[in-house]
């Protein structure tokens, strides 16, 4: 049982659960005060000491099921169907098959354990069987594997010729002994439906193990090819997925925020408040005041292209500017394409999806026409520009491809002059910037910063240059 | 002490907390490993009352501990109890100056004095405030730490010491084991994810909505005066504004101050009236009692449809 329980530890971890040792001893202790014998209480047990976060319930659920269950499940499926395909009773059924154990044993010649349990319908020693094979066969590495499927192996492995041919031999002696004809057929069907449930075992066992030995890409490996990934060729899964990226960011702006806390506990001595508050004590120094550095809370302004050409950058960016306004009281975001509208209110009130999706939609701006950046600069020096302040940083995410519009550029230098910082991420490579209608190299002088940002590691960069 | 799972729901029974078999093993196991719980799960689900109970149950002694942003040592762990010790040096200096008279200079004195100074350091003048109070207390005790995702995560990481070894280090005395071992129930509500090395100290319990039975049995057990068909009406109608998109969700809590609310205005059966008047019990947000209203108008009308073509007896009875 303890190397069921470790192996099972190993399958999770291999399905991204984090399971460490001290995890693995825990459950060995909980089991041997809970015990085995209640299915219910094993699970409960497993999952209270093996998973330690909410996310991770369902995969442990799954992978419990057929862990556990695993191929014993998909017995009990096949017998139920066989049993209805009869149209037997299960005390019909269980007569039948003590005849066949009767017949089986006249029949001359050895024959192989597989056939018998498999015949005689004994569930466990099916199980154990198959399961030996298959884990003989993952052992035995993939030297041998060259060209040949897993299936073709694992049927090698369990001599299912041999079994064929023994149930045809078991067959023809049946048909010798010619016993009433109703019962002949019923068993002769049942023969040859069970020949064709052993390749459905072994077809769903090597399902399992491939997804137990992690024939699936391992979570590690798929997060951080992920992070690499650029925005532009994201599939419906990754977009699925950069929720959960977009929530580690969010983490690690909590972090440094709170790195930051700390740091502003130190300070100078401050002699003055030092007495004040001492005077209660006689003057005597218990408490010691220290002059607080100000916590500056970062403001910032975000302007975000929602063009088409950046549509999945764009999707990426708005989850992260919705999740900075939700870290920061000062942020408002604006989102453009040729007109300009602010959204900051819209993120406040809606949840992440329906927000970023209303943004996207065309509710705020028209977002069917051409990009322009020049008119959507201007409109925010027009309508916007007062509320720049010394403290404020000014983020723009755009690929500064402007259909050969006037570019105004100007909004950028009077920004960048009241402004703390401007910022501009750019999800095209910079390669490419200043090719075709995009106006990078005109923007770029007015940038303190102006950085690609094309998958989630470049972004993780950005982060550090906004909190600082 | 509890002696098997069923054991831990029937004693949480007695103290009114109706809980499954999956909340059982954990506490269970909790006791009987004497490892902290970690309880996740939304607001209002119960997860204080966990603990609470827990005390109840098991006849001990409930310490508990907020968390907030900021909390330190010295508001969890101990203090010097400054103005005590102040006060005694004040009143005992006349002594001091007795001990002191034997000596020539200052640096006797000083030495003197250095070899008192356990006198001034030591367990009296020592202000146990939660986490030492649980560890340090004659009988065993259960210690609730609620909302441990509030604290900072550097509280977090001293909160290891003690749910692995339950000791602590205090510079001026040395190390102070628990007594007993406590029993520690720590709550989160996941408004930040807790480290990894807390978590694997923990055994970890997530705490969801109740399922309708179970809801409906909490209702009756918390809310005796509640009629059948009510308690029935608000179950279905919760578990159905809970799939919506909202704010806050409504809780446990919240359910009960409405099903009260309802019970005390002698309300038999919902009705839109009603139920626009008394919603702002359980919704706290205005855009979320919009949403739930217009939830709760498509119920009343699907039920009234519903009793319509279950005949019309029905509905004379009721005029």
């Amino acid at each position: 049982m303890e190397d069921r329980i470790v192996e099972f530890a190993n399958v999770l971890r291999r399905n991204g659960v984090r399971v460490s040792l001290s995890e693995n001893i825990d459950a060995f202790r909980a089991l041997r005060l809970i015990g085995i014998r209640d299915p219910f209480l094993f699970r409960n047990t497993l999952r209270a000491t093996l998973v330690k976060r909410a996310s991770d319930v369902k995969p442990f659920e799954e992978l419990f099921d057929f862990f556990f269950l695993g191929i014993g499940q998909a017995i009990d499926a096949l017998e139920r169907r066989m049993m209805e395909e009869l149209g037997l009773t299960p005390e019909q059924f269980q007569k039948m098959l003590d005849q066949i154990q009767k017949l089986l044993k006249e029949m001359e010649g050895e024959l192989s354990p597989l056939t018998r349990a498999l015949l005689t319908g004994n569930r466990g020693e099916l199980e154990r069987l198959l399961r030996e094979a298959a884990n003989k066969e993952w052992e035995a590495g993939s030297s041998d594997r060259f060209r040949l499927t897993p299936y073709t192996l694992m049927a090698a492995r369990l001599q299912m010729d041999r079994v064929h041919s023994e149930i045809e031999r078991f067959k023809a002696m049946l048909q010798m002994l010619a016993e009433s004809g109703e019962d002949l057929q019923n068993v002769m069907r049942y023969l040859d439906e069970r020949m064709r449930d052993l390749t459905r075992l072994l077809r769903e066992i090597i399902q399992q193990e491939q997804r137990k030995r992690g024939a699936e890409p391992n979570d590690y490996s798929q997060r951080s090819s992920f992070a690499d990934k650029s925005f532009s060729f994201y599939t419906e899964d990754d977009i699925r997925r950069m929720n959960e990226a977009v929530a580690r960011l969010a983490q690690r702006l909590k972090d440094r925020l709170s790195v930051r806390r700390k740091k502003a506990l130190r300070g100078r001595f401050n002699v003055k408040a030092t007495l004040r508050r001492n005077l209660q004590y006689g003057g005597v120094p218990f408490h010691v005041e220290l002059d607080r550095r100000k916590k500056t809370k970062p403001q910032v302004m975000i302007l975000c292209d929602i063009s088409d050409s950046v549509l999945n950058a764009s999707r990426f960016m708005l989850q992260f500017v919705y999740s900075v306004q939700d870290l920061y009281a000062k942020v408002r975001s604006f989102v453009f394409v040729s007109d300009l509208g602010e959204v900051t209110k819209l993120f406040e009130e809606e949840e992440l999806h329906r927000a970023v999706e209303t943004a996207l939609k065309g509710d705020v701006i028209d977002v069917f026409s051409h990009s322009n950046f020049g008119r959507a600069f201007e409109l925010f020096f027009k309508n916007y520009f007062p509320s720049v302040t010394g403290k404020t940083t000014v983020l723009i995410i755009g690929d500064g491809r402007n259909n050969y519009n006037r570019p105004n550029e100007w909004v950028l230098r009077e920004i960048q002059q009241k402004a703390k910082q401007l910022i501009w991420l750019n999800p095209e490579s910079r390669i490419t910037w200043g090719v075709g209608d995009s106006e990078m190299p005109r923007y770029v002088p007015y940038c303190d910063v102006a950085e690609e940002c094309r998958n989630i590691n470049q972004l993780y960069k950005v982060v550090d240059l906004i909190v600082p | 002490m509890f002696h098997s799972v069923d054991d831990v729901v029937t004693g949480l029974g007695s103290q009114s907390y109706i809980c499954n078999k999956n909340v059982a093993t954990v506490v269970y196991l909790g006791t009987q490993l004497q490892k902290p719980i970690l309880v996740e799960g939304p607001a209002g689900v119960g997860k204080t009352e966990l603990g609470k109970v827990l005390a109840h149950a098991l006849g001990m002694e409930l310490i508990r501990l907020q968390c907030y942003e900021g909390l330190d040592e010295a508001k969890a762990l101990y203090e010097w109890e400054y103005t005590k010790q102040l006060l005694y040096t004040q009143i005992l200096k006349d002594k001091i100056g007795e001990v002191l008279r034997d000596t020539q200079t200052l640096g006797d004195a000083v030495d003197c004095i250095a070899k008192q100074d356990g006198v001034f350091f030591s367990d009296r003048f020592l202000l146990p405030r939660p986490l030492l109070r649980a560890l340090l207390s004659d009988q065993p005790s259960v210690l609730l730490v609620d909302e441990v995702d509030k604290s900072d995560a550097e509280f977090e990481a001293f909160l290891l010491e003690i749910l692995s070894d339950f000791q602590i280090t205090v510079p001026e005395i040395g190390t102070l084991k628990a007594k007993h071992i406590p029993l520690v129930v720590l709550t989160s509500n996941n408004s930040r994810e807790m480290s990894d090395a807390l978590k694997r100290r923990c055994l970890h319990l997530y705490l969801d909505f109740p399922d309708p039975d179970r809801e409906m049995a909490i209702i009756k057990l918390k809310v005796p005066g509640v009629g059948d068909q009510l308690a029935q009406e608000v179950v279905q109608l919760l578990h159905r504004v809970r799939k919506l998109d909202l704010k806050k969700t409504p809780s446990i809590s919240e359910t009960l101050d409405w099903v009260k609310a309802l019970t005390l205005l002698n309300v038999k059966q919902l009705d839109n009236e009603l139920i626009e008047q008394t919603l702002s019990t359980l919704m706290k947000y205005e855009a979320d009692i919009r949403k739930a209203h217009q939830e709760l108008k498509a119920y009343v009308a699907e039920r009234k449809a519903r009793q319509g073509t279950s005949g019309d007896s029905g509905k004379d009875h009721l005029h």
